[in-house]
Formats: C-alpha cells, structure tokens, sequence
C-alpha cells in the first residue's frame, strides 16, 4: 500500500513542504530511504524499529520504500522519524487515519518510542501555513513554539503511542495554545543595570544615543575604566522587540537549535559576545549547508566585540559588508543561503598594548610602534562604519567615591522608546527599522539642518576632511540626537554633538 | 559438526516447532536447504510468511542471541530464503525472519525466547 505524509524541511530561513511517502511491497523484510537523505535520516531506520518494538508494537514484515519529495533537495535532521515511522504502520496496514491529507508530522524517536524536540520548527510552521495545512502533530517539548503560527492546530505529543492514538481517532489531544499578547507583557528584568555605573556621563550619553538610532559604537579607554560594563549594560535600556522582530529572531535560534526550552519566543533583544579567537566563518556564518553565524545571532539586538583589536584582521573586515547590507550571503557548494544581520555593533578596545595611552594620570609604556601595529589593525573603511568612537577614561580617585549613582535603566530606555517610536512612525510602510539603517535617500529627505547648523557642517567638513559616508552618518546621528530632544529640525546643537562623537576619525 | 550437537540442534527444533504450533502458527517446511544455508523452520502466522532461525545455547551469554548471528550466517539465510520464495513461487506474502533461542538459565531451567523480525535484508 501506498500512504503519503505531509511534513517540512528548512533551508535558511525558507522552509518548504516535504512528503514521506511510505510504499509497502511484499518479499523479504527491509527498508530503503531515497531522497538525497543525510546520514541522520538513514539513521532513522534503526531508531524506528527499536521504537516501535519498544513500544510493544511489530515492525511489521515485508519490504518499505521511503522516498523524501521533492526528492532533488538534501533532507537533513532528524524529524521525519515520526512521520516514517507513522507511514510504516499506515502502509502495512496495521493502523488507519482519516486526517492525514490535512496533518503535518515532525519529531525525532528515541529508543524507547518517546518524541523527542526537533530544530526549526517554528519556520517549518510558517511554511504549512502557506500551503494551507491545517493541523501539526509535534514533539510536545516543540508544542510552544510551534503555536506561536497562529491558525495552526498543534497537536502535542510525546511517545510513537500517542500519536497512533490520535490518528487513528481513538484519543483526542487538545490543540495546544499560547497566548502571544501574554508573553509580550511579560516585563523583562534585566540582571544589570545603569545605575550600577559611577560617573562616565559621556559615554552613558552615547550609549543612549546608539541605543535612540540602532547606531554602532566603539568604546575605547583604559582597562577597568568601565567599557564592558557599560557594553553589557546596553541592552537594559533598548526598546523590547516588537511582534515582527519577536518572530524573526525566534526563527534565527530555531533554527541553530539554541531556543530556549521553557522560552518559546525572544522577546528580549539578543546579546551576543563573541571571544576575540572566534574565526571568520563563525562571525559571518557558514558550513557546508550554512548555518548562522553571530552576526546573524545578534540580529535586531547586539553585537558586543570586546578587546576589538584583537579580533584577526580577517574577521574584523568580514563586517564591513554586512555592516551596510543589514544581510549577509553565504555561498557554498551545496547552496547559497541569505541570513539577515542587522544588529547593532557595540567594539571596545583600549587605545594601545598597555592601554594607558592617553591617560593623564599613568604613563603609557608602549613604544610608538607597537601603537602604530595596535591600531593598524582596525582598517578605515571599519572605523568610518562606526557612528559613535567615544573615549571611556579612567575615574579619578575622588570621582570613584564621591559621585552618586547615575540614572536607572528604565529611565533612560523610557527616552530611547520615545525617540523609536517617532522613527517608526517616520519609517512606515518602509523596510527600515532605525535612524541608522536610512539609506541616502532618506537621509536628503528628513535630515534637513536648519541655516546655523549647515554652517558649523560645511565647518566640520572642510576640518575633518568627512568622507562622504562619514557625512551621512553625522546627519544620522544628529537626526537621532534631535529625535531624543523631540526636535523636527536639525539644529546646531545636535550637529555639534554627533560631530564630536567621531573625534578620532582622521 | 559432531553427532551430539546435531542431536541437540534437532531436539532444540522440536521444541521451537511446539511453541510456535502453540501461538497457532502453520508450520510449513523444516530444514530447507539451498546452496548456501539452511532454514530451520518455515511458517506462517496467520499474515506474514516467517523463517525462523532456532539457536541452542548451552548458557545464557552476555548479549542477546540475535546478536550471535553473524553477518555471514544471516547472508545464508537471506539467500536460502530467496531460494525457497522462488522455488515456491510466492510474491503476494511479506516476509520476516524470526529467531527463537533456547538456553538454561543460571538455576538450570530451560527458557525460550522469541524475537520476532529479528533483522533486515539491508
């Protein structure tokens, strides 16, 4: 007998429909899987049949050809155990369904016939939603994530026994819901926060402009002046993410298999920190079939790079480009996969080897070349990406003690979600998310300085020597500045203010 | 192979044929031979043609007996199957090999196990 299963497979980001489809013939006992299959779903053949027989069921005799549609894309993973293990039962005729025209099926055996949780399943969701299927029957510990596709019966379940039980009508699994509205109110405590940082107006200034605009920022003082912390404390202060960039980032973990179990949907803005030997490939993402790397990781959130310089050069260069696009394309063999990047690099570093060149208080011992050796390895074209250089110095002993400490996280991130909420608005029906992401054509339409401050701009121009793109970014950053003060027109105070946060650019 | 372990083999198929007659099963050749293997037993459950291989353990080993059937062993009784299924002439019947084993256990008891589609042709 032939029976046909429906489930799905996913490629980056894209997922598409996959049929099992189980043909039965009769002869000796066996089974061949075809359909580009990896190693992991040959594998499956072993773990159904020691499932099932574990299960207190026969595998049934005769010869099984499983064929994976469309049979021209490789199958990768473990979930279509569930439903080859399902089709073998259907096609010997040892179990009957009437739902399977409309059902998807997904979930990995173990030996001893329970389900086991399955990556990308919220994509592989999105998927049988286009194609109009109605129902999924998931691994339970998946159940959560799956109905966040709204429209989607999942039905939960956690053996090979429950789900024979519901397709052939003799149990009925409630459809399991969430509630998405009640996980976005869930108020998102932060285990850190600004107030925890004495003194350093400045850089809390920058910070909260970056965080205002999606701008990057490099931080650069000497050690334990206070760079890593401000860093990790960025992301207390960014606006929550919004339903749309909820589900984009929560599809990215699903699919590298790092959701959280009890946490079905990132709702906080993501904080990636990647040790300064992380290779180039494990930044941009890649592999045979690509996976995502940390760029992709931090998307909608933050990229935190610590000790800059030390990152390999090549790593450092494979930014600039995603750095521009908000994506990145990885080409392979096998396939050529586009994963969006757009996040928010936060670089710290100190000034040189010693990292105490600058300090007025402790003299720097580097000799001039290995400064020069230091900072060659951040590349202009790199620099000229980042909107915000800030200095971070080191505290004096009476501002250690005496300074009080500074406003809370909330405070600030109430501001930072205003000045969003006014570039959403001026961004709608366009693709772009934040002041930082305008592309020029925006850039010449809302970031219009008024007569003084287009005087102090030629000014600047003609004194840095601005790149053109370093120009833009001024005007970015302004606009930011101006959206935080609840201003329409740029004035020269916040052309003053963005012009200072790139001191160090020639 | 030595008279005794022949004698023992023989009463070891007696015995599996027995249990099998008792779940109701249609025994219907023993000791098939082709070229290169020999079937202990043929038979028929009641839907899916079965061959059974019967293996006689002195003392219970460590693994299960399925597990002592070598690649080799298996070879030969695919092929013997093969044989007989074309010799019969039957296509309309799925197949499966079961092995039954007959061991003592630590108390000197004798005990038989039945593993049911004990392996696959690939």
């Amino acid at each position: 007998m032939f029976i046909k299963i429906k489930s799905a497979a996913y490629l980056g980001l894209k997922s598409y429909l996959v049929e099992v489809e189980v043909d039965s013939s009769h002869g000796l006992p066996g089974q061949s899987i075809v359909g580009l299959p990896d190693a992991a779903v040959k594998e499956s053949r072993d773990r159904v049949k020691a499932a099932l027989n574990n299960s207190g069921l026969e595998y049934p005799g005769g010869y099984f050809t499983i064929n994976l549609a469309p049979a021209d894309t490789r199958k990768e993973g473990p979930m279509y155990d569930l439903p080859i293990a399902l089709g073998i039962l259907l096609a010997s005729e040892t179990i009957s369904s009437g739902i399977l025209e409309d059902t998807a099926i997904f979930g990995e055996l173990s030996l001893d016939g329970r389900v086991r949780p399955v990556e990308g399943m919220l994509p592989m969701c999105c998927a049988l939603k286009e194609k109009d299927i109605k129902r999924a029957i998931v691994p339970a510990e998946n159940a959560d994530e799956a109905a966040l596709v709204e429209q989607l019966e999942v039905i939960p379940v956690d053996s090979v026994n429950s789900a024979i039980e519901y397709l052939s009508g003799e149990k009925e699994i409630k459809p399991h819901k969430v509630d998405l509205k009640a996980l976005f109110s869930k108020e998102s405590e932060y285990d850190c926060d600004f107030s925890e940082v004495k003194g350093q107006f400045h850089a809390k200034r920058a910070l909260e402009v970056a965080a205002a605009g999606g701008h990057n920022i490099l931080l650069s003082g000497p050690p334990g002046a206070g760079k890593t912390m401000l860093a990790r404390r960025l992301s207390s202060i960014l606006p929550p993410l919004s339903l749309e960039e909820a589900l984009e980032v929560t599809k990215i973990y699903s699919i590298s298999g790092m959701l959280p179990s009890r946490n079905s949907l990132i709702t906080r803005r993501p904080f990636r920190s990647p040790h300064h030997t992380t290779s180039d490939i494990g930044i941009t993402g890649g592999g045979r079939i690509p996976r995502p790397g940390e760029i992709t990781l931090s998307h909608h959130g933050i990229l935190f790079m610590d000790e800059f310089p030390e990152f390999d050069r090549e790593v450092l260069e494979v930014l600039r480009q995603p750095l521009e696009d908000g994506d990145i394309s990885i080409c392979r063999a096998a396939t050529s996969i586009t994963y969006p990047a757009q996040f928010m690099l936060v670089a710290a570093m100190n000034p040189c080897p010693c990292g105490n060149f600058g300090d007025p208080a402790t003299e720097c011992s580097c000799p001039p070349f290995k400064i020069q050796r230091y900072l060659q390895k951040l590349s202009g074209p790199l620099l000229d990406r980042i909107d915000l250089h800030v200095d971070v110095p080191r505290l004096k002993k009476e501002e250690l003690i005496s300074y009080p400490s500074g406003e809370t996280s909330s405070a600030i991130r109430e501001r930072v979600s205003k000045a969003r909420s006014v570039q959403q608005e001026r961004f709608r029906g366009t693709k772009i998310s934040s002041n930082a992401k305008m592309t020029s054509k925006y850039v010449k339409k809302y970031c219009v300085p008024d007569s003084e401050a287009e005087e102090l701009m030629k000014k600047a121009i003609s004194h840095f020597r601005l790149t053109g793109r370093s120009y833009d970014k001024i005007l970015k950053v302004s606009r930011t500045i101006a959206d935080l003060d609840g201003s329409e027109m740029l004035l020269a105070k916040h052309i003053a203010e963005a012009v200072q946060y790139r001191n160090n650019v020639c | 192979m030595g008279i005794e372990s022949k004698i023992l083999g023989s009463i070891g198929e007696d015995l599996a044929c027995d249990i099998l007659l008792s779940m109701g099963w249609k025994v219907i050749e023993r000791n098939f031979r082709s070229h290169h293997g020999e079937i202990d037993i043929i038979a028929n459950d009641g839907k899916d043609l079965v061959f059974v291989e019967v293996k006689n353990y002195t003392y219970r080993s460590f693994c299960k007996p399925v597990f002592s059937i070598t690649q080799y062993k298996k070879k030969a009784l695919i092929h013997a199957a093969r044989t007989y299924i074309m010799l019969r002439n039957i296509h309309d019947v799925d197949c499966r090999f079961d092995v039954i084993a007959i061991y003592k256990n630590s108390k000197g008891e004798q005990k038989t196990e039945h593993f049911k589609n004990a392996f696959m042709i690939n």
